[in-house]
């Protein structure tokens, strides 16, 4: 083999602490090295060229740079060594930068650990050989799961770019979220005016299907392949024959009900459409509050149906799709605002939730758009808004910010003050955050304009005066204790992952953290890519954030799908196990394993042997850890390459 | 004795069903056993059990799959044959097992020592295992030594001395004895800075044959072993102790959760190292851990092919 | 130029100590140590594997009894592993593999696994500047005949 050995400066990051030039003197003196030199940016055009020109000009069939991370950079010079002509697996890289140069202070012992490091680099590089990524066939159809609105983003840019898509929401309407809010800042736009046409669109678009209240059973597959069942659960209604004339809902005895969509204000009947805009508009029987369910006789609703639509009868269906690519929307829940006893959650009619408020000031809400106080229907006429409710407090364990919160109280201090002009509106924050467009104009607006009184403070305790509640509090600014009587308190409650986002994770095998938020690729380069190839995220499953960005996610995840998708054959990571049939003997520990049952028993001339399935092993190496005899081997990472690196270190 | 004729005619009964039947026979002196692959009733007359049947038959199970076999087995050979089926290296269809009550084997290197001072143990012209002492007659003269003083270091701390499943057993079950792992409470009585040392004074007897290795049931590597091979290449042939000892951590990590303590690898060693101990290291730990110890059923999953999310009695280094 | 292989600001000459990191956490982690320059020990040299659970722990044997004075394992916190899994089978095999270096005569101590997400930068860099503090606590490891000397790498580095 010949190897040439590139040691950059990167500017002064590298040189000011590392001897560059002894680095390269050095390596030039190792093993089956024939070039080193040093180069000031080596990922630079310039430097990547006298890099392509070397391989060149000596014949190099390896090559060895030694700059910064190859989580940063390894990419790039893939590429660069590709275009002199080498396979991008005759490639190695040493970290001196974030491994040596930033982190100690000392060039001499920094420049020994260089050495070092390019010695590992170069050894295993000796070991190293060509790898072809295999090609496979990619199915050219994405599921998204999760119909809200940057779900419905991500299947309306997929289907207008030509793709197939099927959506699957686990509710009876798409919509998510963002269909139950009011107006939306900073522009106090209507929620459904502007998501209402979306969600038609959605349910026309011919490239589109929709499965309303279904969910993901199982996933299987790898990227380009997914094959995926999908459970449609049954809503006692046959939905090809209901127009969504609303009879049955009129009709039904059971109306006192738990009312999902408005948040449990108000109630609902058994059979219902969420609401008026609902895609698809379609009746679901809920069998726990159907009076037929629990054995008595009933059926008004069938005898009423002018379709003959009601199917009590009905079971969960199961349909099985392959797609390609799969985008999560799965959005959020709000946190378990119940524990915070100081703040009267869960026992005072007139604390609510900010989206029991939204619905309150929905026009198609329980109560028509009117701010009532629960407990008696009056109008209230002093409102406390209490920020920060599960957000920020790392004493139930919720250390995170919720980020929209500032903005949603803003909004809905001025919506107050529009429906009840003699309200007084109270706010207590920890911090005003609106940074973005238009934001912190918003939140000023709301002051200024609207008299919403903000304090700066965390509230201590809620509690009943009369028929009223008094909230008190710090005000941290003055210094002061504070006392407010309110009619209304709204708790501005932070959000957290969908309470299903872990089993889905499980299934679709992306990692999520312990909100329940899936771990995107990279937070700063791959923010809507997941490390599970052709699994994307979109909206506030990946972290909680706002209308606008949901959408921009929901679109970036879109181009993500379709960039994967855009070829007809896909390349697989050739960095995969590999069998040596003669050293295999069948013993299986590799399947045991194996966490993507990417292995299997395969018959040779009637002797069992591992068999990897290439295109679903994702490389992890476990089996080769695992198999005694060192039968199966991770490609780029083999036994023999991983002690050549251990040696570099020990042996002579 | 009377165990050894049930066996017997066990063994005839099976004969016709199956292709071999393992056990002991006639070994290279009178005191020692060795495996004996009967075919024919006529072979059966010479067959052998009590403490001179000091070789595993588990070792020969997976070579045999594929035919039926059935095994007379000890206590100890059973777990053998118990791991190799949890870890399906061999099919329990193609398997009769025999078990009998087993009173311990004889250690060799036990005997040797005592009949050193008169002569070498394949001088002996007669020799008669009775229940309590082994009976040796030597030019003439007849030397007495009581089993409990030659018995294999294993036997004196087995729990299983009866076959843990059997598809036939001869005789009355045995009681056995608890295992506390004394042979590691007396390593370990030694300082760290010693260990080494004695491992290291150990080690450098090794001649690398590999001995240890061959005798071993469960390496069903066989002619694959990562010692010999150059892909992967874990070991050098430099002949130094430091590569040596790395072979016997690879054996004992490569039977770690497996190893059911059988000790043929250090019956086998022709220096008397004893590098059973690493594997009973290993077996300490993973029973403390995981409460498991190999060989005890042939359903389980060997603990190191598994996990549990939440590992509670893994006691992790808080920073 | 003389080369003085010393510890940051101390005057102990630098111990051989091999870490073993999966890609998606714990090498992110150290890179983001890089990032911030939050100042480590410069003993450690880190190979860069996809997951711990790659990490056969007859690496580690290898490295200890071949010349190594500590080696560290750091992974993804468990539930966070790339793979879903991998951290986990690697737990139960290192904890394991640790139990039995008393046995050898080789002080458990050496030898440490622990989980490092990518955004932990300062975790990493507490965690290096303990361990090899440990390591130096505990001294050069004694080296067996046929292992290597770390003097020649020195004198190699020239």
């Amino acid at each position: 083999m010949k190897i040439g050995v590139f040691i950059c400066h990167c500017g002064s990051n590298i040189a000011a602490t590392v001897d560059v030039k002894k680095v390269a003197e050095t390596a030039g003196r190792m093993a089956e090295v024939v070039y080193a030199t040093d180069a000031m940016y080596a990922c630079s055009e310039p430097g990547q060229q006298a890099i392509e020109e070397a391989v060149k000009k000596y014949a190099l069939s390896g090559v060895v740079v030694a700059s910064c991370s190859p989580r940063m950079h390894e990419a790039t010079f893939r590429r660069t060594v590709e275009r002199a002509g080498l396979n991008r697996y005759m490639f190695e890289m040493a970290n001196i930068r974030e491994h040596v140069s930033w982190i100690g202070r000392d060039q001499g012992p920094n420049t020994v650990k260089a050495i070092e490091l390019v010695r590992m680099a170069v050894e295993k590089l000796r070991l190293n050989r060509a790898l072809i990524p295999r090609k496979l066939p990619a199915t050219r159809r994405a599921l998204v799961i999760g119909g809200g609105v940057a779900g419905i983003q991500a299947s309306l840019d997929c289907a207008e770019a030509g793709l197939e898509v099927v959506l699957v929401e686990r509710e009876p309407s798409i919509g998510g979220k963002m269909s139950k809010l009011d107006k939306t800042f900073p522009t106090v736009d209507c929620s459904s005016c502007i998501l209402g046409p979306r969600m038609v669109d959605v349910a026309q678009h011919e490239r589109i299907t929709l499965y309303a209240y279904s969910e993901i059973e199982s996933v299987s597959g790898y990227v380009g392949n997914f094959e995926v069942v999908i459970r449609k659960k049954a809503a006692y209604v046959d939905w090809d024959k209901c127009t969504g004339c609303g009879l049955c809902i009129e009709k039904c005895p059971s109306k006192k009900n738990f009312d999902r969509f408005n948040e449990g204000l108000g109630s609902a009947a058994a059979i219902n459409i969420p609401f008026p805009q609902a895609i698809p508009k379609k009746a679901v029987i809920r069998a726990e509050d159907c009076r037929q369910f629990q054995g008595k006789k009933c059926g008004i609703c069938a005898k009423f149906c002018p379709t003959g639509a009601i199917n009590h009868e009905q079971q969960d269906e199961l349909v099985t799709i392959q797609v390609g690519a799969i985008v999560a929307a799965t959005g959020y829940d709000l946190a378990d605002w119940t524990v915070y006893g100081e703040y009267g959650a869960g026992r005072y009619a007139d604390v609510i939730t900010s989206l029991q408020y939204e619905r309150m000031l929905s026009a198609s809400g329980p109560f028509g758009g009117h701010i009532k106080r629960p407990s008696n229907g009056e109008e209230p006429k002093s409102v406390v808004f209490i920020q920060c409710v599960a957000s920020r407090d790392p004493s139930i364990g919720r250390p995170y910010c919720s980020g929209f919160c500032c903005m949603y109280t803003a909004k809905q201090a001025i919506m107050t003050r529009d429906h009840i002009p003699d309200s007084q509106s109270y706010v207590f924050y920890m911090d005003i955050r609106s940074p973005g467009k238009g934001y912190d104009e918003f939140t000023r607006r709301a002051q200024e304009e609207y008299g919403a009184q903000y304090v700066r403070g965390r509230v201590s305790q809620v509690y009943p005066r009369g028929n009223k509640l008094v909230v008190r509090g710090a005000d941290t600014l003055l210094g002061s204790q504070v006392e407010v009587e309110a009619d209304l308190v709204v708790l501005a409650v932070g959000g957290e992952g969908s309470r299903e986002a872990a089993g889905l994770a499980e299934k679709l095998r992306i990692s999520y953290d312990s909100f329940g938020f899936f771990l995107e690729g990279h937070p700063k380069l791959k923010p809507v890519e997941t490390n599970t190839a052709g699994v994307f995220l979109a909206g506030s499953c990946q972290g909680l954030k706002d209308i606008p960005f949901s959408v921009s996610q929901g679109s970036a995840a879109a181009a993500k799908t379709l960039a994967l998708l855009s070829r007809d054959m896909l390349e697989s990571d050739p960095q995969t196990a590999q069998v040596d049939i003669k050293r295999c003997i069948g013993c299986g520990k590799c399947i045991q394993v194996c966490p993507f049952q990417a292995i299997r028993e395969a018959d040779l001339r009637g002797q069992s042997k591992a068999e990897v399935l290439e295109a679903v092993c994702q490389g992890c190496g476990l089996c080769n850890a695992t198999c005694p005899q060192g039968a199966i081997q991770l490609s780029h990472f083999t036994d023999n390459q991983v002690l050549a690196e251990v040696e570099a270190l020990l042996c002579p | 004795m009377a165990v050894q004729e049930e066996l017997k005619k066990i063994i005839l009964g099976l004969l016709p069903q199956v292709d071999c039947v393992i056990g002991w026979g006639p070994g290279p002196d009178l005191l020692c056993a060795s495996p004996y692959f009967m075919r024919r009733p006529e072979e059966v007359d010479n067959f052998l059990a009590g403490p001179m049947a000091t070789q595993n038959t588990a070792l020969y199970l997976p070579e045999y799959k594929g035919k039926k076999v059935a095994l007379v087995v000890k206590g100890c050979d059973s777990r053998s044959v118990a791991q190799l089926l949890a870890e399906k290296l061999i099919a329990r269809e193609e398997v009769r097992i025999i078990g009998f009550p087993c009173a311990g084997v004889a250690d060799m290197g036990k005997i040797a020592a005592r009949l050193a001072p008169h002569g070498e143990p394949g001088e002996a012209e007669k020799a008669v295992y009775g229940e309590k002492e082994l009976r040796i007659t030597m030019a003439g003269r007849e030397l007495v030594l009581p089993l409990a003083e030659i018995k294999a270091d294993k036997c004196l701390r087995c729990a299983h001395p009866n076959a843990v499943f059997s598809d036939h057993f001869a005789g009355e079950k045995a009681a056995g004895n608890d295992d506390e792992f004394k042979d590691l409470a007396a390593l370990e009585t030694m300082s760290l800075e010693d260990r080494f040392s004695f491992w290291e004074k150990e080690m450098s007897r090794c001649v690398r044959c590999y001995a240890c290795r061959n005798a071993c049931p469960l390496c069903v590597c066989r002619d694959h072993c990562v010692a010999s091979s150059r892909d992967p290449h874990w070991l050098t042939q430099a002949d130094g102790v430091s590569d040596k000892l790395l072979f016997q951590v690879t054996h004992a990590l490569h039977l770690a959760g497996r190893c059911t303590g059988c000790g043929e690898c250090q019956r086998a060693c022709p220096a008397g190292i004893p590098v059973l101990l690493l594997k009973r290291a290993l077996s300490r730990a993973v029973e403390g851990l995981f409460g498991h110890s190999a060989g005890l059923d042939p359903e389980t999953r060997p603990p190191l092919l598994t996990f549990q999310v939440e590992e509670r009695t893994i006691k992790e280094k808080a920073w | 130029m003389s080369v003085s292989s010393t510890v940051s600001g101390a005057a102990a000459p630098e111990l051989r100590i091999v870490g073993f990191l999966c890609n998606w956490c714990s090498y992110g982690g150290a890179d983001t140590a890089g990032v911030g320059r939050f100042i480590q020990p410069t003993d450690l040299r880190i190979i860069r594997l996809p997951c711990s659970g790659r990490t056969n722990p007859l690496f580690i044997a290898k490295a200890l009894l071949q010349g190594a004075d500590g080696v560290l394992v750091s992974g993804c916190h468990p539930r966070d592993c790339h793979y879903a899994e991998g951290n986990f089978y690697a737990r139960r095999r290192l904890e394991v593999f640790k139990q039995l270096l008393p046995v050898l005569g080789v002080d458990p101590r050496r030898f440490e696994y622990t989980w490092v997400s990518a955004s932990e930068g300062q975790r990493w860099q507490m965690v290096v500047s303990k361990f090899t503090e440990q390591i130096h606590s505990l001294g050069p490891a004694r080296r067996l005949p046929g292992a290597p000397e770390l003097e020649w790498l020195r004198e190699s580095a020239g």
